[in-house]
């Protein structure tokens, strides 16, 4: 299943995209934004994981349920 | 003690993680809580003996009935497994949901549906707050996560929510 998505790009970084898809270093635009999307997920589970616990213990502490 | 409204619909990681701790417990001043179908399983083959007193905690083992195309469209972005997936479906379908995860990716998506959501020392620190358990007990338990639980923490980390627990009640 996938999810169409409309978004803003700048003009500079959508052509280095679009010139590593012409190169053939990834198959098209949908797999390139997958790609970039999952990385910068992947690359931020640590410091997310670790900001979802200070707001645990905000909560814990002094919030409401 | 007043129950709160709020139904908490509970991944397996924090079942787990109380009950290392024997403090699953703490999750009874919740209105109802609710153990996915599939999560439910994935506690039954980590850890059964969570699942003994499941009745005298009145947990609640349910299947959603109601499947969100959010959830669906949500699933791949964020990799999530079947049983935060389940979890995830249920939050959706009551709408006073509080979803109990550990896990990251979940969370994330249940920012994204707007279902509040917290997790392992969230419900331990709240105990503090519902008086279920005493500043000492609860610190207690929090130095006991590293050495009595699967949770993985940052020791430094952990030193600073104790150092926070012990300076904020």
């Amino acid at each position: 299943m996938t999810t169409r998505v409309e978004t803003k790009i700048p003009d500079q970084l959508w052509q280095q995209a679009q010139n590593m898809v012409q190169q053939g270093r990834i198959n098209n635009m949908d797999a390139l934004i997958a790609e970039a999307i999952r990385r910068y997920v992947e690359s931020h589970q640590q410091i997310l994981s670790e900001r979802f616990i200070q707001e645990d213990i905000e909560w814990g502490l002094h919030g409401e349920d | 003690m007043e129950k709160t409204k709020a139904i908490v619909i509970a991944d397996a990681g924090p079942i787990i993680h109380l009950d290392e701790l024997n403090s699953l417990n703490l999750l009874t001043g919740f209105d109802k809580i609710i153990i996915p179908e599939t999560v439910w399983h994935e506690v039954q083959h980590h850890r059964p003996q969570a699942l003994h007193h499941a009745a005298d905690l009145a947990f609640v083992r349910q299947s959603a009935l109601d499947f969100s195309p959010q959830v669906d469209a949500l699933t791949p972005i964020y990799t999530l497994h079947a049983g935060e997936q389940e979890a995830l479906h249920l939050c959706v379908e009551f709408k006073n949901s509080l979803l109990i995860t550990d896990d990251t990716a979940a969370r994330l998506a249940a920012k994204s549906l707007g279902v509040a959501a917290h997790g392992t020392l969230g419900i331990l620190v709240r105990a503090i707050r519902e008086q279920t358990r005493s500043k000492s007990e609860v610190l207690e338990l929090l130095c006991a996560i590293p050495t009595q639980t699967t949770l993985h923490i940052r020791a430094s980390l952990l030193a600073e929510v104790i150092g926070k627990v012990e300076k904020n009640t």
